[in-house]
């Protein structure tokens, strides 16, 4: 991918919330760089600061330190005492309860952007009707907002926060608020029409699921803290901390001591309780340093027969196996640790079998155990 | 949250404009119950002599004692007449209890001073109705009810006053979790030791802070007092304060005070009030539900309480709307009888819209009310978005200022702009806008209750998603704000257009001759015997009302959201 400029950069982000005793520190020292034309996902559990991050890009909080850049605008920082109000921002968003106004119609909705800067009654119409065709409400033009079905109140929203062309479209959770059917239907749309209008837009998120099928780029989040950065494949595959691994997707922890490493290209070796194993080691692991091995359910092939000539092969006993249809949801004891295994369905497995799990290195990602940097544990509550 | 100059502009503008109403009354008022002479006179002193005055006549203590029981009294026929038709109507199945709930609102509409005229008609001992068709009726010899007398002003004030206690208490009959009730059924305790155990002591909050409300309604009580308390020489603190001022010359000293006294009673009971409600709201949120109420069945009972329901109907509504038509129609007052039905006429209407001062008074009253409503709530909404949607610093003060006319009885806001106006170098004295002023202050603490209410109901992206589309604040406060915030508003502006519109207590001390309004063209009929006029006068404010809020009903669904 050619290398493309920032639409959007976040610069040491610092915010508190309450006064006195119950200040709470919300955003410690946010940075990140937001591609033109990406679609990007703030990513992370309630409480983590993803929202409240998107909320200073708005303008509708004002951090206490920092600085944000939006195009080559400065629109807030706290050295130089700008501040860009909302209303003067480049920006479009779509919130998680729609803010569909009830006491207007979808065209009055849509057209307020417009409306509010005097523009001539002929061009409103004629970009109203365009912007309704976009996501697809064409012909609801006087639909009074209250009539309207969840999925359509947020195609009105999309459409409002489209029609004055932003910078940086933001959306605050846009998908909680609909049926889970609904939900997989108009995240695929979000990126369809992410893709063809080609506008920035940062997506906020605590479903991994839906960070991973929508997004170019995700910021994990976690306790006001950035976590990691990277391409949904990245993180999920590859992630380079353990609050990544533990929050996308499934995986297995197993805990040990870094023996030998060289570099984050070449496999290392790990003392765990299960033996030694070989893994991928996360960028920085040091030697004798505590260490967790993170490996998927999927990527844990099952044998019945003791595999010769592999490395990093454990036996264990199988103690649950769930039929799932696409796969069998195994809990396989392996010493004390119960390790979450997804077997092939073509290959039958039942309770009390003995068998071998081959954890190959490849799958096995070295990561650092303390990973308490960025967490605060007050926050984990939430 | 600063956002913008306009914004910033707007909102200390409306803070200074409520810290003005509210705090110069008061501030002035104090000031000048410490004079010895008028502001504006010469050689006047600072001295304690009026409040010597006050609290050394002996007549000081009757007005206390009065003023107390009447206020009690009050508190008793309105909490027995305004609970028993609460508790008909939301806890039983008595039939036509769906009619109740109408009907036991309608006193609500008369304004006071029709009322007591009414219950003068029918109660006094020379032309009472009601006492004339007993006399005929067993014969005797002398007028079984006296209106001149405590018990009788008690009851007038009550029958203008139980709407209210049937209001708040029907809100607590539907607001208590009746599972409490059923839990204490299945523990094995009957009906009556249910009712004594349970429903009574939770209802304690809420029946104290409804005694309390009336109480000091009782206490700032005008249009009663004035009107019967005056010609049976029963005193009390409001009618002391008018006539020390209506006196020749008007002794201002002693009139203020007496108001220092009443707004310290007052005061004293709203914040106690205060301290109720908050503990009563932190239960609430509790048990905060939508409860189905359980329903009792009274079995035969059920005939018996809706024929008491009926009887209070026919003397709180019929009886009084009954003698102000038919006084309103016929030339000269008297008994209802078939001579005088032969003679009814339309002359008294067209007396009173030919009256010289009558249409300066329809214009005063109209103007008074539409503009004092209008503007309240227009104030009141961006007081709203202050102290609800903002974090500034002090807001909880705004909020409390706004509020604090709501301990002001109406007489003493009267001497209290009186001293304000003969003061300050704003010459509106004896205008119609001193009058503008006092309403709006009188009905701030009103238009903040409904304003705050619906303000806290709007969900705050919508306001915000007005921001992200490029709004500025008084753009997103025309166009998103006061649209959604509409049904409190319309409901907040027919309440405040209504009670301006009967004002009298406030009025009465800051008219002159061009700023008269209706209610004091009623008093000035009425102190000049002529009946037939003011009833016919009554009758047409009843319709002005009614026009009024339904108009403002209409015009309010279609601005805000039609539903």
């Amino acid at each position: 991918m050619a290398e493309k400029r920032d639409m959007v950069q976040i610069d040491s982000l610092e915010k508190y919330f309450g006064e006195d005793k119950e200040r709470v520190h919300v955003l410690k020292g946010v940075s990140l760089n937001i591609p033109e034309g990406s679609l990007y996902t703030f990513l992370g559990p309630s409480g983590c600061g993803k929202t409240t991050t998107l909320r200073c890009v708005a303008g509708l909080e004002r951090p206490d330190g920092g600085k944000i850049n939006i195009g080559s605008q400065t629109v807030f920082a706290s050295g130089e005492r700008v501040y860009v109000p909302t209303n003067k921002r480049p920006i479009g968003m779509v919130f998680q309860s729609y803010a569909i106004w009830p006491h207007m119609t979808v065209a009055e909705n849509v057209a307020y952007p417009l409306t509010i800067q005097r523009r001539p009654k002929t061009e409103i119409k004629q970009r109203v009707s365009d912007v309704l065709k976009i996501v697809g409400l064409d012909g609801l033009e006087d639909r009074p907002a209250p009539k309207l079905s969840g999925g359509q109140q947020q195609r009105v929203a999309f459409a409002r926060a489209l029609i004055n062309e932003p910078k940086v479209m933001l959306l605050d959770e846009p998908l909680s608020n609909l049926d889970a059917k609904l939900r997989v239907q108009m995240r695929s749309e979000i990126k369809a029409l992410q893709r063809r209008t080609n506008i920035t837009t940062i997506f906020v998120t605590h479903d991994q699921a839906e960070a991973l099928a929508i997004s170019d780029q995700i910021a994990v989040m976690h306790g006001g803290k950035l976590i990691e950065i990277g391409s949904p494949h990245q993180l999920y595959s590859r992630p380079k901390r353990r609050f990544t691994a533990t929050f996308l997707g499934l995986t297995n922890l197993i805990a040990g001591k870094v023996l030998e490493v060289d570099g984050d290209s070449r496999p290392g070796k790990m003392q765990t309780k299960k033996g030694i194993l070989s893994f991928i080691p996360a960028p920085g692991l040091k030697k004798d340093q505590a260490a967790v091995i993170s490996i998927r359910p999927e990527n844990i092939p099952v044998h019945k027969e003791k595999p010769r000539s592999l490395d990093n092969v454990v036996e264990g006993t199988v103690k649950e196996a769930i039929f799932m249809g696409d796969a069998y949801h195994c809990k396989i004891a392996v010493g004390d640790d119960v390790l979450a295994v997804h077997t092939h369905p073509f290959h039958s497995i039942s309770p009390g079998e003995k068998v071998y799990l081959h954890l190959d290195p490849k799958s096995c990602n070295g990561l650092p155990a303390d990973d308490t940097e960025g967490i605060d544990e007050s926050m984990l509550g939430d | 949250m600063r956002r913008l100059n306009s914004q910033t502009l707007i909102l200390i503008g409306a803070t200074l404009f409520v810290l003005y109403l509210a705090g110069v009354p008061l501030l002035m008022l104090l000031y000048g119950s410490i004079r010895s002479a008028p502001i504006g006179e010469p050689g006047a002193t600072y001295t304690i002599q009026n409040y010597v005055k006050a609290y050394f006549d002996k007549e000081f203590y009757f007005l206390f004692l009065n003023s107390v029981y009447y206020a009690l009294g009050t508190c008793v026929v309105t909490f027995l007449i305004g609970t028993f038709l609460a508790w008909v109507s939301e806890r039983t199945n008595t039939p036509f209890k769906k009619l109740f709930v109408v009907m036991a609102l309608i006193p609500f509409i008369i304004p006071g001073i029709l009322s007591t005229i009414s219950w003068i008609l029918l109660l006094s001992p020379k032309i009472g109705l009601i006492n004339l068709v007993i006399k005929n009726l067993l014969g005797l010899e002398s007028a079984p009810f006296n209106i001149y007398t405590m018990w009788g002003m008690i009851w007038a004030e009550s029958i203008h006053l139980y709407p209210l206690v049937f209001l708040l208490m029907s809100a607590a009959f539907r607001n208590m979790d009746t599972s409490l009730e059923e839990a204490a059924l299945t523990a094995g305790s009957s009906t009556f030791t249910t009712f004594t155990r349970v429903t009574l002591p939770l209802m304690r909050p809420a029946m104290f802070s409804v005694l309390l409300v009336i109480f000091i309604r009782g206490i700032e009580a005008f249009e009663v007092p004035a009107l019967i308390g005056v010609p049976a020489k029963i005193s009390v603190f409001t009618t002391k304060i008018f006539l020390a001022i209506h006196q020749f010359p008007s002794d201002f000293g002693l009139a203020g005070a007496y108001a220092v006294t009443l707004l310290a009673i007052s005061t004293t009971g709203v914040l106690i009030y205060g301290r109720i409600t908050r503990r009563e709201e932190r239960y609430a949120t509790v048990t905060g539900k939508g409860y189905r109420p359980r329903v009792i069945d009274l079995g035969g009972w059920k005939y018996v309480t809706c024929a008491i329901a009926f009887l209070i109907f026919l003397l709180a509504v019929i009886f009084p709307a009954f003698i102000l038509l038919w006084s309103s129609f016929i030339p000269y007052y008297g008994v209802p009888s078939l001579e005088l039905m032969g003679k009814m006429t339309w002359a008294n209407f067209h007396y009173i819209l030919n009256y010289p001062l009558a249409l300066t008074a329809f214009k005063n009253s109209f103007y008074l009310s539409v503009g004092s409503a209008t503007l309240v709530m227009l104030l009141t909404s961006i007081i709203a978005w202050i102290t609800v949607k903002t974090k500034l610093p002090g807001r909880a003060l705004l909020d409390n200022m706004t509020f604090i006319p709501i301990a002001m009885p109406g007489i003493v806001l009267g001497v209290s702009l009186i001293w304000v106006y003969l003061t300050l170098p704003i010459p509106i004295y004896g205008t119609i806008w001193v009058l503008l002023l006092a309403y709006i202050t009188k009905f701030m603490p009103y238009g903040i209750r409904a304003a705050s209410a619906s303000m806290i109901q709007i969900n705050k992206e919508l306001e915000e998603a007005s921001f992200t589309a490029g709004g500025t604040w008084f753009q997103t406060f025309r166009k998103v704000i006061l649209p959604l915030l509409m049904p409190g508003f319309t409901a907040g502006w027919i309440y405040i257009s209504i009670i301006a519109l009967r004002e009298l207590s406030t009025s009465i001390l800051l008219y002159s001759y061009n700023s008269t309004v209706l209610s004091i063209m009623a008093f000035d009929l009425w102190e000049g015997g002529q009946y037939t006029y003011v009833c016919a006068l009554g009758v047409l404010m009843v319709l002005l009302l009614l026009v009024m809020a339904f108009t403002a009903r209409k015009l309010g669904a279609k601005i805000g959201i039609a539903e």
